[in-house]
C-alpha cells in the first residue's frame, strides 16, 4: 500500500466527485411525473464521493507507509505491450482484424520472451485467422475485414 | 403447477442436447479458466458473453438466453473448481476462494496424495452443488413471492443493503471500498436517464448516450488489469508441480471427508446467500469450523483431508447460494453474479421475482442445469485431473498476449466501436493500479450494475411519497433493510476499533 498513491487517488476521486456535482447543476431539475429530477442522484453521490475522498486523504496522514516488499516492476515490457495495445485499437478498423491481431500478438509474444520466432508466427497467425473465419464466416459476426487495397 | 413440476420441466430443458453441450463446454472452459493464471471466474464469464451471444444467435430469444446462461453459469462453478487445482499442485491459489485449500492441499500433494486431494475437491464440489441446488429449490418460490410484494422503497433499501454489505467486506479499507461503490454508481449515471429522458454527462459524444458499456468495464478491470499485473510483476508459476499418482480416494479417506463435505456445503450455501460474503469467506469459515470440530486440530496444516474437503465444498456451495438473491430478488451479491446478471439483461431477461412467472423455463432450466453441470464436472474431472495439471504449465509468454487479444475480440464483437477498445485499455490500467493499492474492483462493478436500478426505484419511491424521505422509515421491511445495512458496515468498524483482525473477501 502506497501512501502517495492513496493521497493522489483521494484527490483524483475528490475531483471526480466535484465534477459530477458541478455538472449536475446544469441538468434539468424536474422531470414530468416525478418528484425527483435527473440531477439529484448524481449530485448526492458526488457529495458522498467528496466526503469519502476527504476521509481517505485524512487517513493517509495517520498510517505509516508499509512499502517493504517492493517488487521491481518491469515497466519497459509493460510500456511496449500497452503501446502495442493502443495501436491495435486505433488501427483495427483501418487495417482489419487479421492483420492487426497478428501484429499485436507477434509483438506481444516477442516482448514477453525473445526467441522462437517461428512458434510466435505460427500461434499469432493461427489465432488471428481462425478467430476471424470462425466468427465471421461460420457465426456470421462482424469484424473489420482486410483493407480494400489487399484483394483476397 | 408446484415447484416439483417446474423442476421436472427444468430438467427437461437442461437435458436438451444443445443445453447439455453448453453445460459441458461451460464447465470445461470454466475449469481451464480457473486453472490458468491470469484469468479468474469474473473475467472468464465476461469474456465468453459475446461469444455465447453469437453462437446462440440462431435460436429463439428465450432458448438462446437459457442456453447462454447455462454455459456462463457452468463457467462460473467450473472456475471455482479449477482454482483449487493450482492451489494443490503449485501452492498458488488460482482464485482467492481457494487460498485456504493451499494450507492442507499442498501438504497432501507433497506427501504424494495430490490425486486424492483433487478427487476429494471434485467430490466435495459435486456434493456442494447438490446442497446448493436443494437450497435454491426450497428458497426460490417462497422468496420470490415475498419479493413480489416489495415496493420501490423496499427495493431501494434492499439494494442499499447489498451495496453496503459488499463494501464492508470488499477489501482492506472500507473507505476505499465505499469510494469504489460510489464511483460505480456515478459512472452508471452517464447516458440517457431512463426516467426523464434527459442526457446526462454525455457532452454530445454519441457513444456516451447509451452509457458506458458494463461488459467493457468489467473485462478491462478484471481481465486486462490482471494481465498487466502479470506483465509488470513478472509473475510466473515457477514452483514445482506435484506429481499425481493415485487418484481414487480410499474408503477411510472418503469416510474422513464425508462429514466435512456436508458441513462445508451447508455453511457455504448460507454464507453465499448473504450479500457481499461470497465464496472466499465461506471457505475461510468452514476451515475454521472444521478445526474447531475436529478431535485432533493439530493435524490441520500438515495435509489433513478434512482441510481440503470442507473449504472446497464451502466455496462451491457459496457459488450456488449466491444465485439465490440473483434469481429471486434480482440483486447480485458479488462481482461474479453481477456479471451473470448483465448476461441476463443482455438477453432482455430481468432476473428477479417475476423471472419465475415470466420465464419459468429460463429460471428452472438454469437451476436444473446446475445439477447437470455439477455431474459433468465430477465425471469430467476425475479422469481429466492429469490433463488439467498440464494446462497449469501453459507458458505465460503466449497466454498473456492471447488474453489481451481475446478481450479485444470479445469487446469489439459486441460493441463494434474503437471507443470501447480504448475504454478497455484505460480500465485495464486503472484496474491494475487500483487493485494493487487495495481499491477493490468488485464494489465498483456492482455499483455500475445496480446504479440504474437503485436510482429508478429511489425516484419512484420518492415520487410516491411526494419527495419525503420518511417513506424509507415508515415501511417496516425497508427500515429493517436499512438498519441491517448500517449494522453491516458499523460492526466491522467496531471490531476493528477493538483490535480484532478481520477476514476480508477479496473476490466478493
Amino acid at each position: 500500500m502506497s501512501k502517495a498513491f492513496d493521497r493522489y487517488t483521494g484527490i483524483l476521486f475528490l475531483a471526480v466527485g466535484a465534477i459530477f456535482m458541478v455538472e449536475s447543476f446544469k441538468l434539468s431539475q424536474n422531470a414530468y411525473g416525478s418528484a425527483v429530477g435527473p440531477n439529484v442522484f448524481p449530485m448526492a453521490l458526488g457529495m458522498v464521493l467528496i466526503l469519502l475522498s476527504f476521509r481517505l486523504v485524512f487517513e493517509t496522514f495517520r498510517y505509516s507507509d508499509t512499502g517493504k516488499n517492493k517488487i521491481k516492476l518491469d515497466y519497459k515490457r509493460f510500456a511496449i505491450i500497452l503501446a502495442a495495445a493502443i495501436l491495435y485499437a486505433l488501427l483495427l478498423e483501418t487495417l482489419g482484424y487479421v492483420i492487426t491481431t497478428f501484429l499485436f500478438l507477434l509483438v506481444g509474444f516477442q516482448t514477453m520472451q525473445r526467441g522462437r520466432i517461428w512458434v510466435s508466427l505460427l500461434v499469432a497467425g493461427g489465432f488471428s485467422t481462425s478467430v476471424y473465419y470462425l466468427f465471421v464466416i461460420l457465426l456470421k459476426g462482424t469484424l473489420p475485414p482486410f483493407p480494400e487495397w489487399i484483394s483476397l | 403447477m408446484g415447484t416439483i413440476d417446474y423442476l421436472f420441466q427444468g430438467f427437461a430443458t437442461a437435458f436438451q442436447w444443445q443445453n447439455l453441450l453448453f453445460a459441458f463446454f461451460g464447465v470445461l472452459i470454466g475449469t481451464a479458466v480457473g486453472v490458468l493464471p491470469g484469468i479468474g471466474p469474473m473475467s472468464g464469464i465476461a469474456l465468453l458473453m459475446p461469444i455465447t451471444a453469437s453462437i446462440t444467435g440462431g435460436l429463439p430469444a428465450e432458448q438462446a438466453a437459457t442456453s447462454s446462461i447455462i454455459l456462463l453459469a457452468g463457467v462460473y462453478y467450473g472456475a471455482m473448481y479449477g482454482g483449487s487445482t493450482t492451489s494443490i499442485l503449485l501452492n498458488t491459489p488460482g482464485e482467492s476462494s481457494s487460498v485456504v485449500t493451499t494450507l492442507d492441499g499442498h501438504q497432501m500433494a507433497k506427501k504424494g496424495r495430490a490425486g486424492v486431494a483433487l478427487a476429494i475437491c471434485a467430490i466435495g464440489s459435486f456434493a456442494a452443488g447438490i446442497v446448493a441446488l436443494l437450497g435454491l429449490v426450497l428458497l426460490a418460490t417462497p422468496l420470490a413471492s415475498v419479493a413480489l410484494k416489495f415496493g420501490p422503497a423496499e427495493y431501494t433499501a434492499l439494494m442499499l443493503l447489498g451495496l453496503l454489505a459488499v463494501s464492508s467486506l470488499g477489501g482492506k479499507s472500507m473507505t476505499k471500498a465505499l469510494m469504489m461503490t460510489v464511483l460505480g454508481l456515478l459512472l452508471a449515471t452517464i447516458g440517457i436517464d431512463a426516467v426523464s429522458g434527459v442526457a446526462r454527462f454525455t457532452y454530445d459524444i454519441p457513444t456516451l448516450y447509451s452509457g458506458l458499456e458494463f461488459l467493457t468495464i468489467a473485462v478491462g478491470l478484471f481481465a486486462v488489469g490482471e494481465v498487466f499485473k502479470t506483465i509488470l510483476e513478472r509473475e510466473q508459476n515457477d514452483g514445482e508441480i506435484a506429481k499425481i499418482t493415485r487418484i481414487l480416494p480410499s474408503k477411510q479417506e472418503l469416510k474422513d471427508s464425508s462429514m466435512p463435505i456436508a458441513r462445508g456445503s451447508i455453511l457455504g450455501f448460507f454464507v453465499g446467500v448473504l450479500p457481499g460474503a461470497g465464496a472466499t469467506l465461506a471457505s475461510f469459515f468452514s476451515y475454521i469450523m472444521e478445526k474447531k470440530v475436529s478431535k485432533d486440530p493439530k493435524k490441520f496444516g500438515t495435509g489433513a483431508i478434512e482441510g481440503v474437503a470442507a473449504p472446497e465444498s464451502a466455496n462451491n456451495a457459496a457459488a450456488g447460494g449466491a444465485m439465490v438473491p440473483l434469481l429471486t430478488l434480482g440483486i447480485p451479491g458479488s462481482g461474479s453474479t453481477a456479471i451473470l446478471m448483465s448476461a441476463f439483461i443482455m438477453f432482455n431477461i430481468t432476473p428477479g421475482p417475476l423471472l419465475f412467472e415470466e420465464h419459468p423455463s429460463v429460471a428452472w432450466g438454469l437451476i436444473a442445469s446446475m445439477f447437470v453441470g455439477n455431474a459433468i464436472l465430477l465425471i469430467l474431472n476425475l479422469p481429466m485431473v492429469k490433463v488439467f495439471a498440464k494446462v497449469v504449465e501453459t507458458p505465460t509468454k503466449y497466454l498473456i498476449p492471447l488474453i489481451v487479444a481475446f478481450s479485444f475480440f470479445g469487446v469489439y464483437a459486441v460493441q463494434l466501436s474503437v471507443f470501447d477498445l480504448i475504454l478497455l485499455i484505460i480500465c485495464g490500467v486503472a484496474g491494475y493500479f487500483l487493485s494493487k493499492n487495495d481499491f477493490p474492483i468488485a464494489p465498483l462493478v456492482l455499483g455500475i450494475v445496480l446504479g440504474p436500478m437503485i436510482e429508478n426505484n429511489l425516484r419512484r419511491a420518492l415520487t410516491l411519497s411526494d419527495g419525503s424521505v420518511s417513506i424509507f422509515f415508515e415501511k417496516p421491511i425497508a427500515l429493517t433493510f436499512i438498519i441491517a445495512g448500517l449494522l453491516w458496515i458499523s460492526i466491522p468498524l467496531l471490531l476493528k476499533l477493538r483490535g480484532k483482525k478481520l477476514i476480508v473477501s477479496e473476490e466478493a
